[in-house]
Parts: C-alpha cells; sequence; structure tokens
C-alpha cells in the first residue's frame, strides 16, 4: 500500500470512529451500512484522482461528485435519470427531505429509525464532513485540522442526543484523532528511512520507536483525563436541539431523562411553537363534547417551579374507578412519544397493556415505567367528565388541613412578594372559601386586569419567574397554569398544574389532535368533590379550547362576582388556532420565564451551585500554580522551617522565575554573584542570603537566619521592579521554578522507571538491544 | 645561591601553634604582593602556587621558555626566609646529584654524607623532564616520603619542602615525558601564560632599572611557613564539600573522554588545597569556590585523554572544566 493509499484509509477509518457515537440516535445498526458506504466512496473517489496525480481541487471535485452520484442513488424519489443522475427535482425532492428530517429531529426522541429525512441529513452530513477530513488529512496534510471536521462528527449526535449518547463515546472519537496525528507524523519522518529517536540511535520504519512509547502513555494519560473531567464535572446535558429549540434543560424534570420520553414543559413549548403542526393522534368518542385529554399532573412545586411526581410507584390500571355517566373514546396514536397516555376527564377503564402501564395514585396519570406511546398504536379509554354546577362548588366546604391532599398539593416555595400579593387579592375579593379563592384568582389574572396571551415572555428582572408573569402580564398557557396554581396553594387551597391536549378539530366524528393541540391548565381541589378543571388562560391563546361550564372563560368574563354560575352549561367554543412565533430564541427566553423549566443560563445562574463551584474550579485552574508558588514561599520562610538552606532554595527558585539563569554547578557565590549581574540592585541582598547559606553548610558554626526573610523579600521586590511586564506577570502566575521543579522530578521518575524496567524480568521490545534490532546506521 | 650542607634537622616534638585567620591572611597577602612585585598581573597563579606550597604539595610549572617560571619560584622563595635549590635536569644528571652522596673524607678517615641539591626548602627543578627516568624517579621518591637514604641512614628534608619543577611542552626531542605515576605526585600543575599588555609594560619600565628579584627582601620565615601549614590542616572541611569534591573526581573517571581518571590522592590533594585557598581568604571552613578554583590545576595533569579526545584538539584542562560545569554543586536531589 502506498503512502497515499495508507493515508487514505486512516483518514476513512478514523472518521468511521467518529460515527460511532450516531448508534445512539439511531434505533438498531442500520443507518451505519449506508453511512461507512458513504465515507467509503467518498475515500476511493479521492484516493484514485490522487493516486492519478489530479491537484486537490479536482479531488475535491471527485468526491463531492461521489458525494452527489450516491445520495441521488438512495434519494431519489424517482427523479433522476438512470439513478445517478440528479435532476432539479432531485434536489427539491432532497429539500423536502431536509425539512422532514428537521421536524423529525424536534419531535421525535431518539433512537430514531434510520430512514426518511434523517437519514437524508445524516448522510450528507457525513458525506460533507468525510469530504472535508480527507482533504484535510490527506490532500491538505493539515491533519490537526482534522480535529475540527471529527468534532463536528462527534458533536452532533451528542447535541441532538445527549442522553443517547454516553460520555464514553467519546474515547473513539479521541483515540482516532490522535491515530491521525500520529499516523501523520510517522509519515512525515519515515520519509528520511529511518527515524532518530533522540538518544541518538536510528530505527528502521518497521521498527517501533522507543520514543513511541511517551506518546502512547501521553495520548493515554490525556484522553483517560478528558473522560475523568467528562465525568466528573457537572454538566447540563439538554442537548442543543432542545435548548434552541425549545428552551429547555432536561436536569431534573421527572421523566424527562429518560430514552424516548419528553419532559411535559418541554414538549408543551416545543410542539406550541413548531413552524407546522403535525397531528398527534386521533380520538373518537361518544362524548358530544370532550374536554381536555389529561396527560401530566405537575403537583411537585418547587423553586424550579412545577414538575411531575415520578412516575415510578404505579397501581394497576384496575384501580381505576368512575363514577355516573361513563363516554368510551377510541384513540388513535400517531405522533406521541411519552410516557403517559392521554385520558379524558376522570377515567374509568384504559385497555393499555397491564404489566406496562399503571395508575398513578395521587394524580390518577395513566404512565408507564418503561413503556411508552411510542409503542401503543390505538387504545380504548372509558371515562366520565361530570359536569359541576357553580352552586355546588361554591357550596364546597375548605379541605382539612391535615389531609394528605391537602398538604401535598399547598406545598410551595417561601416568596414573600407573591404572599403579599395573594394575600391583599383574597381581601379585596372578600374570598373566603375555596370556590372564592378560585374565582379571585381567575379574575386577577383575567385580560381585564390586563393580562395578555403571548408566547414571548420577558424578563423583568424578579427572583422568582412567576413575579415576572404577574408583573409583565404576559405570557402562554404555561405561565397561566402555573401563576393561577401558586397562587391558590399560597391562599390554601390545594391546586396542581395539569398538562395535557385540547380537544383538538372535529371532522366526520372523528378529533384530530395536532401539535398546536398542547396545553396547561389547572386543577383545584373541592373537598368531597374531587379535582375541578380551570382553564385561567385566555381562550384566543388556546387552539380549541373549552369553557368549563362552571367558570366562565376569564376573557369573556366582566364581573367577577357573579361569575360563579354565570354561565352554566355553556358549550366548549373552538377558537382560532395559536399565533406561532418563528423565532426559537425567543421561547427559549420565554421558557427560562416559566417555573418548571431550566435553560442553560438559568441552570448557571440560579439553583445548581455545582455548576458555579465547578466554574469556579476552573477559574481558579490558572492561578494554582500562582497559589501554590505563594504556599511554598511562606513555608520556605515560616520561622519553624526558616534557615539559611530554606532562603536559599526560594532565592534560586526567585531567580529562577524572573528568568535568571543558573546552573546546578553554581556555588551559592556564582549564584549570587549572576544575580548582581542580571539585577544589580539585588546584589546586596543575593550576597547576604548566598554568605548565610555558605556559612549554614560548609562551616562549623552555622549561620544566623533571622534576617533573611527582610533579604528574600527585598531581593523579590527587586527583581520584580527591574523585571519586563511579560516576565513579571510571568512570574507570579506561571513560576518557571514549578515548573523546573516538575521537569526535574519527571526526569528522576523516568530514571527510576528505566531502573525497574532494567530489572524487570520479562524481555522487553526494543530498538537498543537484541540480535532482531535494526540499529546504527542506515 | 650558596650550596649549604647541613643535615636534616631533628624531628621537632612542639607542634607549631596555629595562627589566627586574620594573621593567615596577612601574611599570605604580604607573601603574595612581594611575588607580584616580580612577576606582575599574575596574582592567581601566584595565589595557587603559594596554596601549593602551603598544602605541603609540590607544583610542576608547565609553560613556554621565558614566561617567569623560574622567577616565580625564586621569587617565592625569596619572599619567605629560606633556602632555594636549583636542579638543572639534564640527560646525564645522576640520582646522586640530587639526592646526596658519601665521600671518603681522608682526615677523618670516615665517609661523609655530601647533601644532595633536595635538602633546601624550595627546590627548583628546571626541565625536569629532560632528565632520565632513573634520576626523575630520585626527585620523585623524595617528592613523596620526605626523607633521603642513602647507605642505610635516613635523611629527613627540610620542613617546608617543597618542589617547583617546570617542563617545556613544545620541547619534545631528548625529553623523557614523565609517566603518569610520577605526574601523580604534584599536587598541581600550573601554567602562567604569557602577560597582558599592561603586564608587559609595566615589566619592561621596572626590569629596565634593576632586577626586582634583587631587591626582594623575606617577608616571613620558615617558622611561620610552618605555623601556616599548621593553621590550614585544621580548616573546616564540611561532608557536602567533602562530597562535592568527591563527585568531581569521580567524575573524571567516568567521562568518555578520559582513559584514566584523577585518584583517591588526587582528591586528598584537593581538598588540601582548598583549605590553603580558604584560609588564604580568612575563612576557617573550605567553600567549593575554592575547590572550583583548584579543580584544573589539581587534576587536569593526572588525566589521560583518550585518543580520539587528543586528536579533537581536547585537552584535560577542558574536560575538568567541562566537567565542574556539570557536577552539581549539591548532591541532593532538588537543592542547590
Amino acid at each position: 500500500m502506498n503512502s497515499q493509499r495508507h493515508a487514505t484509509m486512516v483518514a476513512a477509518a478514523s472518521l468511521s470512529l467518529t460515527l460511532t457515537p450516531l448508534a445512539g440516535i439511531f434505533e438498531g445498526l442500520g443507518w451505519a451500512i449506508p453511512v461507512l458506504l458513504m465515507v467509503a466512496v467518498i475515500a476511493t473517489a479521492g484516493s484514485l484522482v490522487r493516486s492519478a496525480g489530479r491537484g486537490q481541487g479536482l479531488q475535491t471535485l471527485a468526491m463531492v461528485g461521489a458525494l452527489t452520484v450516491l445520495m441521488t442513488m438512495m434519494f431519489n424519489g424517482g427523479t433522476a435519470i438512470a439513478l445517478i443522475i440528479p435532476t432539479p427535482d432531485t434536489f427539491s425532492h432532497w429539500l423536502n427531505l431536509v425539512g422532514q428530517g428537521i421536524n423529525d429531529i424536534i419531535v421525535m426522541a431518539p433512537p430514531v429509525a434510520p430512514e426518511g429525512g434523517i437519514l437524508f441529513m445524516t448522510m450528507m452530513g457525513v458525506g460533507v464532513v468525510a469530504i472535508l477530513h480527507d482533504m484535510f488529512v490527506v490532500g491538505l496534510r493539515t491533519p490537526a485540522l482534522a480535529g475540527l471536521t471529527l468534532l463536528t462528527m462527534y458533536l452532533v449526535p451528542v447535541s441532538v442526543a445527549p442522553d443517547a449518547t454516553a460520555w464514553f463515546w467519546f474515547i473513539l472519537p479521541a483515540v482516532a484523532y490522535l491515530w491521525v496525528l500520529a499516523d501523520d507524523n510517522l509519515r512525515r519522518v519515515s520519509r528520511f528511512g529511518h527515524r532518530f529517536t533522540g538518544s541518538g540511535q536510528l530505527v528502521g520504519p518497521r521498527f517501533p520507536s522507543p520514543l513511541a512509547a511517551t506518546a502512547r502513555m501521553a495520548g493515554a494519560v490525556f484522553v483517560t483525563l478528558t473522560l475523568i473531567l467528562l465525568a466528573v464535572i457537572p454538566t447540563n446535558t439538554s442537548g442543543l436541539v432542545d435548548q434552541v429549540a425549545q428552551g429547555y434543560g432536561d436536569g431534573e424534570g421527572p421523566g424527562g431523562g429518560d430514552l424516548g420520553s419528553l419532559d411535559p414543559w418541554a414538549q408543551l413549548s416545543g410542539s406550541l411553537n413548531r413552524p407546522d403542526p403535525v397531528d398527534v393522534m386521533r380520538v373518537t368518542t361518544d362524548d358530544p363534547s370532550p374536554r381536555y385529554l389529561r396527560m401530566h399532573v405537575a403537583d411537585v412545586l418547587t423553586d424550579s417551579g412545577f414538575h411531575p411526581s415520578p412516575y415510578d410507584e404505579l397501581e394497576p390500571l384496575d384501580s381505576l374507578s368512575g363514577g355516573g355517566e361513563v363516554f368510551t373514546a377510541q384513540v388513535e396514536n400517531l405522533e406521541l412519544v411519552d410516557q403517559v397516555a392521554p385520558v379524558y376527564g376522570r377515567p374509568a377503564a384504559v385497555d393499555l397493556d397491564e404489566d406496562e402501564w399503571g395508575v398513578e395514585p395521587n394524580t390518577d396519570v395513566i404512565a408507564s415505567e418503561d413503556s411508552s406511546m411510542e409503542d401503543v398504536d390505538e387504545y380504548t379509554v372509558q371515562y366520565t367528565d361530570p359536569d359541576w354546577d357553580a352552586a355546588t362548588l361554591a357550596a364546597a366546604d375548605p379541605t382539612p388541613t391535615d389531609s394528605a391532599v391537602f398538604e401535598r398539593n399547598t406545598d410551595h416555595p417561601d416568596v414573600p412578594e407573591l404572599s403579599g400579593i395573594v394575600e391583599q387579592l383574597m381581601t379585596e375579593a372578600g374570598a373566603v372559601t375555596v370556590h372564592e379563592k378560585t374565582l379571585a384568582v381567575l379574575d386577577y389574572l383575567s385580560p381585564a386586569n390586563g393580562f395578555t396571551y403571548s408566547l414571548e415572555t420577558t424578563d423583568a428582572g424578579n427572583e422568582e419567574a412567576i413575579l415576572d408573569f404577574l408583573d409583565t402580564k404576559e405570557g402562554y398557557c404555561q405561565q397561566y397554569a402555573a401563576s393561577m396554581a401558586w397562587m391558590l396553594r399560597e391562599a390554601d387551597v390545594p391546586a396542581r398544574v395539569a398538562i395535557g391536549l385540547t380537544k383538538g378539530s372535529y371532522s366526520e366524528g372523528v378529533w384530530t389532535i395536532s401539535s398546536d393541540n398542547f396545553h396547561a391548565w389547572v386543577e383545584v381541589y373541592y373537598e368531597g368533590l374531587g379535582w375541578i378543571d380551570f382553564d385561567p388562560t385566555p381562550s384566543s391563546g388556546v387552539s380549541d379550547s373549552v369553557s368549563f361550564p362552571w367558570a366562565t372563560e376569564p376573557s369573556e368574563a366582566t364581573d367577577p362576582a357573579d361569575q360563579g354560575g354565570a354561565a352554566p352549561g355553556e358549550e366548549p367554543t373552538t377558537t382560532a388556532p395559536t399565533e406561532a412565533p418563528t423565532l426559537p430564541e425567543e421561547l427559549a427566553t420565554g421558557a427560562q420565564e416559566q417555573p418548571g423549566e431550566q435553560s442553560a443560563a438559568g441552570e448557571t445562574g440560579g439553583g445548581a451551585s455545582p455548576a458555579w463551584l465547578a466554574l469556579l474550579l476552573l477559574l481558579a485552574v490558572p492561578f494554582i500554580p500562582a497559589l501554590w508558588r505563594s504556599a511554598l514561599r511562606r513555608s520556605r520562610l515560616s520561622p519553624r522551617r526558616l534557615n539559611a538552606q530554606t532562603a536559599w532554595d526560594e532565592t534560586r527558585d526567585l531567580a529562577v522565575d524572573y528568568g535568571i539563569e543558573l546552573r546546578a554547578s553554581f556555588t551559592p557565590r556564582q549564584t549570587a554573584a549572576a544575580l548582581a549581574q542580571a539585577v544589580p540592585d539585588a546584589r546586596e541582598a543575593s550576597e547576604a542570603l548566598a554568605s548565610a547559606v555558605e556559612h549554614h553548610r560548609y562551616s562549623p558554626r552555622g549561620a544566623d537566619a533571622a534576617a533573611l526573610p527582610a533579604a528574600v523579600k527585598d531581593l523579590r521586590i527587586t527583581l520584580d521592579k527591574n523585571a519586563e511586564p511579560r516576565l513579571r506577570f510571568g512570574a507570579i502566575l506561571w513560576p518557571a521554578s514549578l515548573a523546573a521543579r516538575f521537569a526535574e522530578q519527571r526526569g528522576r521518575a523516568s530514571t527510576r522507571l528505566t531502573e525497574l524496567r532494567a530489572k524487570a524480568p520479562w524481555p522487553r521490545r526494543s530498538n537498543s538491544g537484541g540480535d532482531e534490532a535494526v540499529t546504527g546506521r542506515p | 645561591m650558596a650550596f649549604e650542607s647541613s643535615p636534616a634537622r631533628p624531628v621537632q616534638q612542639q607542634p607549631p601553634s596555629p595562627l589566627s585567620p586574620q594573621e593567615f591572611k596577612a601574611t599570605a597577602e604580604a607573601i603574595l604582593t612581594n611575588v607580584e612585585w616580580v612577576i606582575e598581573g599574575k596574582s592567581h597563579t601566584i595565589r595557587l602556587a603559594l596554596a601549593v606550597m602551603l598544602a605541603e604539595g609540590h607544583l610542576l610549572l608547565e609553560d613556554v621558555p621565558g614566561v617567569g617560571k623560574t622567577q616565580l619560584a625564586k621569587a617565592l622563595a625569596r619572599s619567605v626566609d629560606c633556602s632555594v635549590r636549583r636542579i638543572q635536569f639534564t640527560p646525564d644528571l645522576l640520582p646522586s646529584d640530587v639526592t646526596g652522596v658519601s665521600i671518603f673524607d681522608p682526615e677523618k678517615r670516615d665517609f661523609v654524607f655530601k647533601p644532595g641539591a633536595v635538602f633546601g626548602n624550595l627546590i627548583l627543578g628546571d626541565e625536569i623532564n629532560r632528565a632520565s627516568p632513573k634520576t626523575q624517579a630520585a626527585l620523585l621518591e623524595c617528592m613523596e616520603e620526605r626523607q633521603v637514604t642513602i647507605d642505610g641512614n635516613t635523611y629527613k628534608l627540610r620542613s617546608p619542602f617543597m618542589v617547583i619543577a617546570t617542563q617545556n611542552p613544545v620541547e619534545m626531542e631528548g625529553t623523557y615525558p614523565l609517566p603518569e605515576a610520577q605526574r601523580d605526585r604534584f599536587t598541581a600543575r600550573l601554567a602562567i601564560g604569557y602577560p597582558d599588555v599592561n603586564a608587559e609594560l609595566a615589566m619592561l619600565d621596572h626590569r629596565g632599572e634593576f632586577n626586582p628579584l634583587e631587591a626582594l627582601k623575606p617577608v616571613c620565615d620558615g617558622e611561620t611557613i610552618t605555623r601556616m601549614i599548621a593553621t590550614a590542616r585544621a580548616v573546616h572541611l564540611a561532608p557536602e564539600l567533602k562530597r562535592y569534591a568527591v563527585d568531581i573526581v569521580a567524575a573524571t573517571r567516568t567521562t568518555a573522554q578520559v582513559r584514566l581518571g584523577a585518584s583517591p590522592r588526587a582528591t586528598l590533594q584537593l581538598l588540601r588545597c582548598a583549605r590553603v585557598l580558604a584560609a588564604m581568604d580568612g575563612r576557617d571552613f573550605a567553600l567549593p569556590d575554592d575547590v572550583q578554583q583548584l579543580a584544573v590545576p589539581v587534576l587536569a595533569h593526572r588525566l589521560i585523554p583518550t585518543t580520539e579526545t587528543t586528536m579533537g584538539g581536547g585537552d584535560t584542562g577542558s574536560i575538568v572544566a567541562d566537567i565542574m560545569r556539570h557536577v552539581p554543586v549539591v548532591s541532593q536531589p532538588g537543592r542547590y
């Protein structure tokens, strides 16, 4: 194999190694064949043109051509001529595929099937990277730049699916990069036939260089260190796509961290902001006016907002009990990927797999620990959805404060400012009963009070996102629902947030529910009646919203006093779809406001103290040498340890720090002379120190060290004053004496190692001895 | 110069009382100033020569003719009130000319010992490499033993006793080079070297009128020298310094450029001279600086370079200087 082909092979193989993290985002290994084929085809094309002696331009052209042909063969959609020649239609087909791929990336959670848009985008990306990689490694002989292509290749799967790509996937790309570097260097050096090894020997090209062991050791150590660093440093493990498109980091959301499931809040905001909504499910039901489909219930309120409690203690599905008029709904799942099943009202029975699915006892959420909706194509749910009249609700007693429901659902972080607002609101409204309080909050959040629906929220600078919302009065269902539930909790009313889907659009007996129908609302606990739904969000902002008969939709309410029973039996109304903002960044900002979510900025700014600590540690790293050096100085000059020798050690190190060259063979006098020659002002101090150490070492009487710290200080100030600024900072931040010390210790360690190896009973593979070694002149 | 015929003195029973460091320094300075009056601009060489003398060593001056080898020896001898003998070595010089001979005295009807040239305090052996090996051996034996045995009688040599031998490096014809075993007996080998321009000008001025050597007055006597030698012996040698000296000498044995390194005797003499230099500096402890000044003069003439080194133009002096640049002053790692 000639050198060019060998290098091409190394480039292709190293790139293939870097592709391994893709295993995390695709199902099975079906993706590997086309992707590796792409790498191989491009490498072959490049290599052939190269061996024909053509320049880099033609090589690149050939590789681009190979890429196009292969892509046309695989993704022509019937538009190509003779299967391999793309037509304009082919390119528009590709554009469609790209759009489809982007949608898939946003909606689907890994692992995904290797097909369609995602596979197209992957192959296209791999192809482009392969061309660049080949160019850097073989064509331009700049293998260091190949690090960029490898990094790109590594980052894409890792940022798309951080959870699916575990940290150890880093090893192969790192090794691949080292391989590329080493191979190129070897090629460069081997051109001369024999390699020089530093110890005066020449080694034949087929024998390992004695230096290679050091290089291998260094490579292994650095890869290991990086891995340890990766494992130790707390990171925001959410992917780029999540952060940018959904403004969400899944640091702690229960149910968010597992494969194949989504954080409800992230799913909500992500779905509402899709540029082109997709249908997620179709429902047929005998309920004439279905209301909301409930998926998650966020009943745990912490500093970071409402979260669902973890779905890990599920009860069997047959523990469900309905009452009253039972409706039956047939649900056909299209795109839903979640570990909860959407159900209407109060489910009485669900025909999901008993082994996989269960009921969360506190919230009645139909959830699964291991399975997800992905595996469910269809299910039937029987449910009741009772209507309440305002009078019944108004008559409900307050929940006993010692009941489990009360404790669980009124727990909230202490935000004095919010307590003030709620107290004032309740006093003004004269609200005493649960229903009065609920209506007061609903009224407070109504457009009449200045609240407007907006998918863009702004940061008003408050510590708590809820206060931002109450200040700016702009937000969407997340903010509305969370604020209402939180305010009710402040007013000692058990309340929680439900996340799910609105009823969707009706046509020919089928309710079609799209990604725009994701919604959040509030459940309030009425003693004796159970959990009653309320929706504080203005109906104008909710796609296919429903007005609950027992509480008029706030945007329509004018008088809070008679709102309670004013509009019983009002039919659900269908409203316009939400306006969809286009800029994902705005979403990222918006989501950050909301309790229950966190973004990268939110994490560093707020609760995550480990991250701060890590940052601090990271910032402290450059100062470690300086701190070490000054600790060393203090220890040497401390009265307990001080003698002429320690003061002299410090003197020598100071000289080295300030760039004065000293030899180990210098006597104290010669050292002092060297110092005085470099910095004439330092003569006095350095001579005093030298004389002290002379007496200490060589005189039978020893030396008096009392005045030495002053002399050392004097010397340091003098050296500092006379040094150039660059040297001065270097002496403080990165003292050369420390580096010299390390080098010396390393030298000693390697000497010891050599000695140990010499003693070792097993033979060493080496060029320095043995009959097989090729040494000496070529 | 009188050829004195006094027999060896009886051995001194009383150990000489040492001088204080200040006295030592002052005396040494006086001798140096005196000698420097004759040999201009060579204070370092003179200092080393005096150090060798006070270390009870012998000096080999190897230099071209006319640079003042003999002047140096004479000036040193005159500054000290002691006897100087000069032996001009020639191929026909006999051992008895050096050590002395028993002659039959008809009046006394007995053999009378006529002491040879070695019975002086300071022996100046000119062109020592011109004498036959057996004559060289006779002198060199005296140097080491400090006594002469003739016809069964042992005669102790004077104290202080010092041989200053000179040899010309360029004149190779008709010479018997000193074997290494005999070179090893010389404590130090010094080259005087040409004076610099100013020193040479000053010399012309002085020598134009009179010979300064004639006007030289002794500044101390043999007694004082003995006391100085005793003083120098008491100078403290720290363990670290001994280690340093051993490291240096050991390095001459391991370096690849040398066929034969320095002997343990070299280590001994190196430190003995270092003591004197320390005392001349007014110290009662020796420093590595003292050792460093002495390493080349004391060690270089003992080494035998490899043929490659010789052909490469290297000399043993530069080998030792190179070793000095690499041997750490403190052998403990991490310390300086």
